[in-house]
């Protein structure tokens, strides 16, 4: 009986109605985008940190891994020191770079990571092998493309310029032996991944024993905030950082898109609110003799308020579907957006849909649609019955 | 007070130094004290650092480093691609700093001043011919290609605009039909005392009009405070001059006009709506 007379009442004025789920909808895929925005990104890293199963990260003291040039002095020392670590499973060490590939009429220039192939975390095997040996690389398809290569090809590469002589210094040639993915590095980014000893060799004295970064993954039930402490109290001239501390400095360079996400949020959830409050209000006024004379032929007070509360939450009902399937087209086109900040890895994704975003969200709808109708409910139930009836009978 | 800075990243381009944060001691002239550095008032601040103090920097853990003295402490300038880099900044004398890093007599790039447009062009194709290992890049191209974080974030906040503005007109369309249902009485008593349908729904419209622009300008109120505190708070979160949000006469305009074409539209959508129906029929007969 209720439910029928809150589906009259909201049918009674259709085009109404639908606007208002309409504008709710819409409200909806908002909340949902911020939703997702708002803890997206911070999940969307933390996956990727741990993609690879690394919970340490090992970068030149004050700095973040790859944040400026600097690089670990005797890096081969100190890769020995922590893997002689009970907790310690792997250390994976990697040297940055810049690679140059001289060809017709101009140069590629591309990000060059040194690994040890046997324990690298920094990229994905798509075609072909891990370059094992000396002289042997790995390269994205944005790099293969410009240069034209495909594994199983040799390539000239270069690690750097001698202005004074003229030429380009560190060369080699290097033979193509796999096609791989690389998980932390932006989107197009042109990018080769090649032995650490290689790498070192290409650059000169400089590079010689040094790292930018070390990757550590610890044994299965091993403390990863107290082995963070450890090493970083055995090792001086390095930052120690857990995934943790990562996701950390990320919330903090990203915190703009956090704060951006509850702001629109709540102004989303209010819009929808004011919408449904508004809408309720109104039809309530327009019904108010019905309402009257309902509860003078006996209906009781909670009946009148509960279904003006079904009318409202029915409202927020009906549109929440249609804006969470709204939410998610809009999440998509949002991200794609995004997805072209500069510098970023190509994987992180700002909007991740995980379920907890789309109960967080129907929970907050569901919320507001029943805090519309409380207002208009209460004014509908606490009307004067005679007095009322008089008013509408006289008009 | 002499204070020993653990490790200070020197990521600024070598030699670039404001006028007024100019470290003291003139390049190249030989040292008697120890040389004068410049820092951000960030780093003085956290570290409670002040003019006239001695540190030492190095440019990495576990060595000697200089003793120098703070000769200058800089603000940052309103740039937006170092709001969300929280480092330090120390600006040094070029040969200080490359003496430091055991740089030798690099640098990672000039700036060279032109003297105009076609001073420019010729200067960049000169450089080009003749420069092997480095390239010169004008200005502008450079700004083009280290603002693509902001073209980014532009283009972000335009669809956020976008959606805001769709559920804003399907909002305003809403309240416009629930404004005007509520004078059907009224409309239909003009309808019966002989008023045109073209006056009701002139009249009509006009009222949507002037609520909307009403409702605009309360907007513009409220949209100048939220912006004066979103500038007050990302000021002081990112310590930075630089202002986050901008109410523009532009931007005025665009929120008023479309305000003003929505509230018209769906009042005359409502309007007609209501001439169409019956008089009799709108008393509820």
């Amino acid at each position: 009986m209720l439910a029928t007379l809150a589906l009259a009442s909201l049918l009674r004025h259709r085009a109404r109605t639908a606007l208002a789920i309409l504008g709710v909808a819409v409200s909806a895929a908002m909340l949902l985008d911020m939703v997702m925005l708002s803890s997206g990104m911070r999940e969307s890293f933390r996956g990727l940190l741990l993609s690879q199963g690394f919970q340490l990260r090992l970068s030149p003291k004050g700095t973040l891994p790859f944040d400026t040039e600097a690089t670990i002095r005797s890096a081969d020392s100190l890769v020995a020191l922590i893997r002689a670590r009970p907790a310690v499973a792997a250390v994976s060490p990697v040297l940055g770079g810049q690679l140059h590939f001289p060809t017709t009429g101009a140069t590629v220039n591309a990000t060059a990571l040194g690994i040890e192939p046997a324990v690298q975390g920094d990229y994905e095997l798509v075609d072909g092998r891990h370059p094992v040996a000396e002289g042997e690389v790995v390269a994205n398809d944005a790099l293969l493309r410009a240069l034209g290569r495909s594994v199983g090809d040799t390539v000239r590469a270069a690690a750097g310029y001698d202005p004074q002589l003229r030429t380009l210094s560190g060369q080699r040639v290097l033979r193509v032996v796999g096609r791989v993915r690389f998980i932390y590095l932006a989107f197009e980014q042109r990018a080769a991944a090649l032995p650490i000893g290689t790498l070192r060799a290409m650059n000169g004295p400089a590079s010689a024993d040094r790292a930018s970064l070390a990757m550590v993954r610890l044994r299965p039930g091993a403390d990863v905030a107290r082995e963070r402490v450890a090493l970083e109290r055995q090792l001086r001239t390095v930052t120690v950082i857990s995934t943790v501390e990562a996701i950390k400095q990320v919330d903090e360079r990203l915190s703009y898109f956090r704060q951006l996400a509850v702001i629109l949020g709540a102004v989303s959830l209010v819009v929808g609110f004011l919408l449904v409050t508004t809408l309720v209000t109104v039809s309530v006024n327009e019904r108010i003799g019905e309402i009257t004379v309902m509860r003078a032929i006996g209906v009781r007070r909670w009946r009148v308020v509960a279904q003006i509360l079904l009318e409202s939450t029915a409202i927020m009902v009906v549109a929440s579907p249609l804006g969470l399937a709204l939410g998610l087209v809009t999440a998509r086109w949002l991200n794609s957006i995004l997805a072209r900040f500069p510098g970023l890895p190509e994987r992180i994704d700002f909007f991740l849909f995980q379920p907890s975003a789309a109960w967080t969200a129907l929970g907050l709808l569901a919320l507001s649609g029943i805090l519309a109708g409380v207002y208009p409910s209460w004014r509908g139930a606490s009307l004067p019955i005679a007095t009322t009836m008089r008013q509408e009978a006289v008009g | 007070m002499r204070v020993r800075l653990p490790f200070i990243l020197l990521v600024l381009p070598l030699g670039v130094l404001s006028a007024q944060s100019a470290p003291t001691s003139a390049r190249g002239l030989p040292q008697d004290g120890p040389r004068s550095i410049a820092i951000d008032g960030r780093l003085a601040a956290d570290a409670g650092l002040r003019v006239g103090d001695r540190v030492v920097v190095a440019s990495e853990p576990g060595v000697a480093g200089d003793t120098v003295v703070i000769a200058g402490i800089v603000q940052r300038r309103a740039d937006p691609a170092e709001i969300a880099r929280g480092e330090y900044r120390v600006r040094l004398h070029l040969d200080h700093l490359q003496s430091l890093l055991g740089y030798g007599d690099r640098v990672d790039r000039f700036a060279v001043a032109t003297r105009g447009g076609a001073a420019t062009a010729d200067a960049v194709s000169r450089i080009n011919d003749a420069a092997y290992g480095f390239r010169a890049h004008r200005s502008a191209d450079v700004a083009v290609e280290t603002s693509r974080t902001f073209a980014v974030v532009s283009r972000f906040h335009r669809a956020i605009g976008v959606i805001t503005i769709v559920a804003s007109a399907i909002f305003l369309l809403c309240i416009m039909l629930l404004k005007v249902d509520e004078r059907r009485r009224d409309v239909a008593a003009l309808r019966l005392i002989g008023c045109s349908t073209r006056t009701i729904v002139g009249s009509v419209v006009l009222e949507a009009g002037a609520i909307a622009v009403l409702g605009s300008l309360a907007g513009v109120a409220v949209g100048g405070a939220a912006s004066w505190i979103v500038n007050q708070h990302y000021q002081a979160v990112y310590r930075t001059p630089l202002r986050f949000s901008i109410v523009t006469a532009d931007i005025v305009m665009l929120a008023v006009s479309l305000s003003l074409v929505l509230g018209i539209v769906a009042g005359w959508l409502a309007a007609r709506r209501l001439v169409r129906t019956p008089p009799l029929a709108l008393f509820g007969r």
